[in-house]
């Protein structure tokens, strides 16, 4: 079977957010350490900005500025970026969210990384 | 006044009081209460005016700033909605009139101007995301929640809420950036993001693009499922719900967790629709689901020595019979579904606040401990007896009547098999519940006569208890007080499409 190049190049910015995704996804369920998380969750929510700005591309069209002078006809929609603009206020509040607990479990564990922290509670829950 | 803006009101109260508790210079106290705790019954006064509008008069949509509909955000007040509110504002007025006392010994009284300005935006995004009529909205509403919901678990110090909390909001970030993937496959398959104009431009389209509503699908469940904490993606739940303060864990178990469901509801049935919703077949997956989450969760409780940890694997296990009634996709299985949330919200708030109120006098969290606890605090144990025979389903409580209804519903979708199922769920109920009870009432503890005392509780933790319980047995001997207007909310879900 012959592989449709233009098929990949033409969606390659959706194919890039499917893969960024999976890529935070692994980062979040594979590191121990929390910061790496966050920056895996991080890349998730990249991924969906990317995927949906790219909703609203129109190939060939200019920002949806109205100018009668240049007669253009087609615009991007503006609706996604609008929409992102909000998804990335809520991503930083979760962000710094997120980094201000992990301040304060190495403040009360001495370590960030997961796999100590359960160490030390298994000891905790022992005696 | 006229009360068509009632709903905005709500959610106006709500905002600013919640923005302006930190203005407050006062150290917190009596002052302060009386003043929240007005706010919050004038919200709920409003809520039920809404209710009763609603009811007489016609369910409508309120479109902000009279922009019409797919361009602006629109609110949808039907009696659904109109119901929920009034739920939410009843519980969180109760529970919020326990915490006065309560979360003086949890937190300390620097925080609680802090604790109070989380609740009051949990509250006002809860109501949000019941009224919102709009994807994005939704989502919006939804991050508000998800934030506040770890927050005020994070605001008890101690080590091991802080584990919790993480693992909580780390579930939580990774389910709500599911959901915005399936909102954005849903946006580019049909280009609007109010609820109703999807269902229209879906129920044409979905035959070409049943793969992409599918992933969808997927990845909204998936995230909502997280969420609402169904089996195999609970695991964070009886951490968070069991380390948080008191309060916060009646509010979680019995409120925030339903908000999710809803999401769910309005996301099967009135974005997706009915017939395509069973059509690609997910409906049936929610049912192996769910029936997972009725077992597992009542095993997992029978090995919890600690009575909150108990508490919070059983919720796991009555968000399964939701989830069940809710997959039915028949009316009979939805309005059981609807039931159970409020007969549940009000059941599991009963438990947590008595067993809350075991820790405030006593300091005792092992269920081993509690033998003869009954006769020094009868009353708190009276309350916690209402709420575990509501969980068995014992006639005359609320849960009787929600598994009564969800019975007849598996039995009409002709899904006998189900029903043992619900038989055995309630059986390990009955196994895992009753021992505290037994143990409570008819045990001697070494060295305490059974002398019956009075609860040496603040009053207001006393009258908020039993104004829980008794509205349990309200509902459990007159359900048709709820279930009227359950069903006449349902016909809006499922069989037609949206007549506004």
């Amino acid at each position: 079977m012959k592989l449709d190049l233009s098929l990949i190049a033409n969606n390659i910015n959706y194919i890039g957010a499917m893969v960024l995704f999976i890529i935070g996804l692994y980062t979040v369920l594979t590191h121990s350490n929390l910061i790496k998380k966050i920056i895996g969750i991080n890349i998730m929510e990249t991924s969906i900005f990317l995927f949906f700005v790219s909703i609203g591309y129109v190939k060939g069209a200019v920002a949806p500025i109205l100018d009668p002078s240049t007669g253009e006809k087609i615009f991007v929609n503006p609706l996604p970026a609008a929409m992102i603009l909000t998804g990335i206020v809520v991503a930083v509040s979760i962000t710094a969210f997120s980094l201000s607990i992990i301040i304060k479990i190495h403040e009360a564990y001495g370590t960030i990384e997961l796999d100590e922290i359960m160490k030390i509670r298994s000891v905790e829950v022992d005696e | 006044m006229s009360s068509l803006h009632f709903p905005v009101y709500i959610l106006m109260l709500l905002l600013a009081f919640a923005v302006t508790i930190p203005l407050h210079k006062k150290p917190y106290g009596r002052k302060f209460q009386v003043l929240m705790l007005s706010v919050l019954g004038v919200s709920w006064v409003m809520a039920l005016l809404e209710l009763l509008k609603v009811l007489w008069d016609a369910p409508y949509s309120y479109t902000f700033g009279n922009y019409e509909r797919g361009i602006g955000i629109e609110f949808l007040v039907d009696e659904f909605s109109a119901l929920m509110t009034l739920v939410v504002l009843t519980l969180s007025v109760l529970i919020i009139i326990y915490a006065l006392r309560d979360l003086e010994h949890e937190i300390e009284s620097s925080r609680m101007y802090s604790y109070f300005t989380l609740v009051f935006l949990m509250i006002f995004s809860m109501i949000g995301m019941i009224f919102t009529n709009d994807m994005f909205n939704l989502y919006v509403f939804m991050e508000i929640l998800s934030l506040t919901s770890v927050a005020i678990i994070a605001i008890k110090k101690k080590k091991d809420t802080l584990m919790a909390s993480m693992k909580y909001l780390m579930m939580g970030a990774i389910a709500s950036v599911t959901i915005l993937m399936g909102i954005a496959l849903i946006y580019m398959v049909t280009g609007a993001l109010n609820m109703s104009e999807i269902n229209l431009e879906i129920s044409r389209v979905w035959a070409l693009y049943p793969r992409n509503i599918l992933l969808a699908m997927g990845f909204m469940l998936t995230g909502f499922g997280i969420k609402a904490a169904i089996f195999p993606l609970h695991n964070w739940l009886p951490d968070a719900h069991s380390s948080a303060p008191t309060p916060s864990s009646a509010l979680l178990s019995g409120l925030v967790v339903k908000a999710y469901v809803f999401a769910i509801a309005k996301i099967m049935y009135r974005v997706i629709g009915e017939n395509i919703s069973v059509n690609i077949g997910i409906t049936n997956y929610i049912i192996i689901f769910a029936v997972m989450s009725m077992i597992m969760g009542s095993v997992f409780a029978l090995t919890q020595r600690d009575i909150k940890r108990r508490l919070a694997y059983s919720s796991v296990s009555q968000i399964g019979y939701i989830f069940l009634g809710l997959a039915l996709a028949s009316e009979l299985g939805f309005s059981a579904a609807l039931f159970h949330v409020i007969s549940h919200a009000f059941m599991k708030s009963a438990l947590f606040l008595s067993a809350g109120a075991i820790i405030y006098k006593t300091g005792i969290r092992d269920v081993k401990k509690l033998d003869g606890i009954g006769y020094e605090m009868p009353i708190t144990m009276t309350v916690f007896s209402v709420g575990v025979l509501g969980m068995i389903g014992i006639p005359g409580t609320s849960g009787f009547m929600s598994k009564w209804y969800l019975g007849l519903a598996v039995l009409d979708a002709g899904h006998p098999e189900l029903l043992a199922v619900i038989l055995i769920s309630s059986f390990l109920n009955a196994l895992y519940y009753l021992p505290i009870i037994i143990s409570a009432f008819l045990r001697e503890r070494p060295g305490k006569p059974l002398v019956m005392h009075r609860d040496k509780l603040p009053r207001t933790m006393k009258v908020s208890m039993v104004i829980v319980a008794l509205g349990s047995i309200l509902i459990g001997l007159f359900p048709h007080l709820v279930m009227d207007i359950i069903q006449r909310a349902v016909p809006t879900f499922i069989g037609i499409n949206l007549g506004l």
